[in-house]
């Protein structure tokens, strides 16, 4: 439900930004055909184009879902322990003298 | 590396195989990927899935991967049978792989026929003598033999050309520290923090040859290291805070006459001993008259 609505925000935005780049191009050709200066598009479309940086910006931030931590030693990251070296195992440990009494056999 | 996500997430696969839940072939590939050592909890649930024909031919082609899995766990505990049985079923899958040969020789290991196995290996070597894992095979073997130092002489030729491989020099400085030469751990153990700096475990290990080596400057270092270790684990190792406290009382047993740097280290030496005290009081309340006993003789002896 989240998801759904920051998908809907999120294309609401780019559609406002799409919206006020459209605006700000036509504003440029009237100003060319009335032969005045381009001094910044007008107001309106300023703030249009705030709405629409807040709004990509919440979707880009709500739709991922929980962001990862990347602190090394946060409570998820932290290293407890190394791998045992399997390269280097060796077999001649005392299991071999007292082996686990399992009767356990590949059956095919 | 293993984290604490990922133990809590084995401890927790482990339970449930464990009591009778379901989840074995979810086990055996956490146990794989994190290559812990759990052979015998690996032969049995491994077993459960290979005798059942149904649960195998599910899993598709990664059955032989579990039988490779499952051969090692049974040299590891000493069921030779099965090893050899598993082994078979998998040379007439792969009639041609060297894989399979390695296998075949860590099974001579198990064994016990030492001759045989390094016949094996270095006709393996012969072939292509820049393969790393026959390599190791052969220190291992040495180890197992108690020919340390030619096990220690293997290892060196190894790390001469495959410098990279801090695995290697994990063992190295393990072996080093076995035979207590303890200057030559130290060179090892500064490999691996070149290599990898972000991995505590080896700036404690550092730390720790260091304080048992002991003179002014080792043991300065190694406080900086325990620091640094508190540093990148947020405080949670309790081994650092304790190597904090004995290193300030060491380094004031040393150096009785210079009031250098005193309230620095004192602070430092406090603010250890007070986390010790808190995470004690957390974790093992019966234990913290203990603590206190013991650190209040460091600071009376410093």
């Amino acid at each position: 439900m989240a998801m759904s609505l920051g998908f809907v925000v999120g294309i609401l935005g780019v559609v406002i930004l799409s919206h006020a780049a459209y605006s700000t191009v036509q504003y440029r050709g009237l100003l060319k055909i009335m032969e005045e200066e381009f001094p910044g598009p007008p107001l309106i479309v300023v703030i249009e184009l705030l709405l629409g940086l807040v709004f990509c910006m919440w979707a880009a931030l709500t739709v991922p879902g929980t962001f990862l931590s990347i602190h090394p030693h946060s409570e998820e990251n932290r290293i407890v322990s190394l791998p045992d070296n399997l390269d280097f195992m060796i077999f001649n440990h005392r299991a071999r003298v007292l082996p686990v009494e399992m009767d356990l056999k590949l059956k095919h | 590396m293993v984290s604490k996500t990922e133990e809590t997430q084995l401890n927790r696969l482990e339970n449930q195989v464990d009591n009778g839940g379901g989840g074995a072939w979810e086990y055996l590939c956490l146990v794989r990927k994190l290559k812990v050592r759990r052979s015998e909890k690996v032969l049995k649930y491994g077993l459960s899935i290979l005798n059942d024909l149904k649960k195998r031919s599910s899993l598709g082609s990664e059955e032989w991967t579990l039988y490779e899995q499952v051969a090692i766990a049974a040299m590891d505990c000493q069921s030779l049978d099965v090893a050899k049985d598993c082994i078979r079923l998998l040379r007439k899958a792969f009639p041609e792989s060297k894989r399979v040969g390695r296998l075949e020789a860590m099974l001579l290991e198990a064994k016990g026929s030492w001759a045989e196995a390094e016949k094996a290996y270095s006709s393996f070597l012969e072939e292509n003598p820049l393969d790393q894992v026959i390599h190791k095979r052969r220190v291992a073997m040495a180890k197992a033999q108690g020919n340390i130092s030619g096990a220690i002489e293997w290892l060196n030729k190894y790390l001469e050309i495959f410098m990279a491989d801090h695995d290697a020099w994990r063992e190295l400085a393990e072996i080093y520290v076995s035979l207590q030469m303890y200057k030559q751990a130290v060179f090892c153990y500064e490999e691996l923090i070149l290599s990898q700096p972000t991995v505590p475990l080896h700036h404690l290990a550092y730390a720790d040859v260091l304080y048992t080596l002991g003179g002014l400057e080792n043991l300065q270092t190694a406080k900086k290291y325990y620091a640094s270790v508190i540093d990148l684990t947020g405080g949670k190792n309790t081994r650092a805070l304790f190597g904090i406290n004995l290193c300030t009382s060491a380094i004031g047993q040393l150096a009785k006459g210079r009031n250098k740097e005193d309230k620095e280290s004192l602070e430092l030496q406090s603010l250890a001993a007070t986390a010790l005290e808190k995470d004690y009081k957390q974790r093992a309340p019966e234990k913290l008259s203990l603590l206190t006993t013991a650190l209040k003789s460091l600071k009376v002896s410093s």
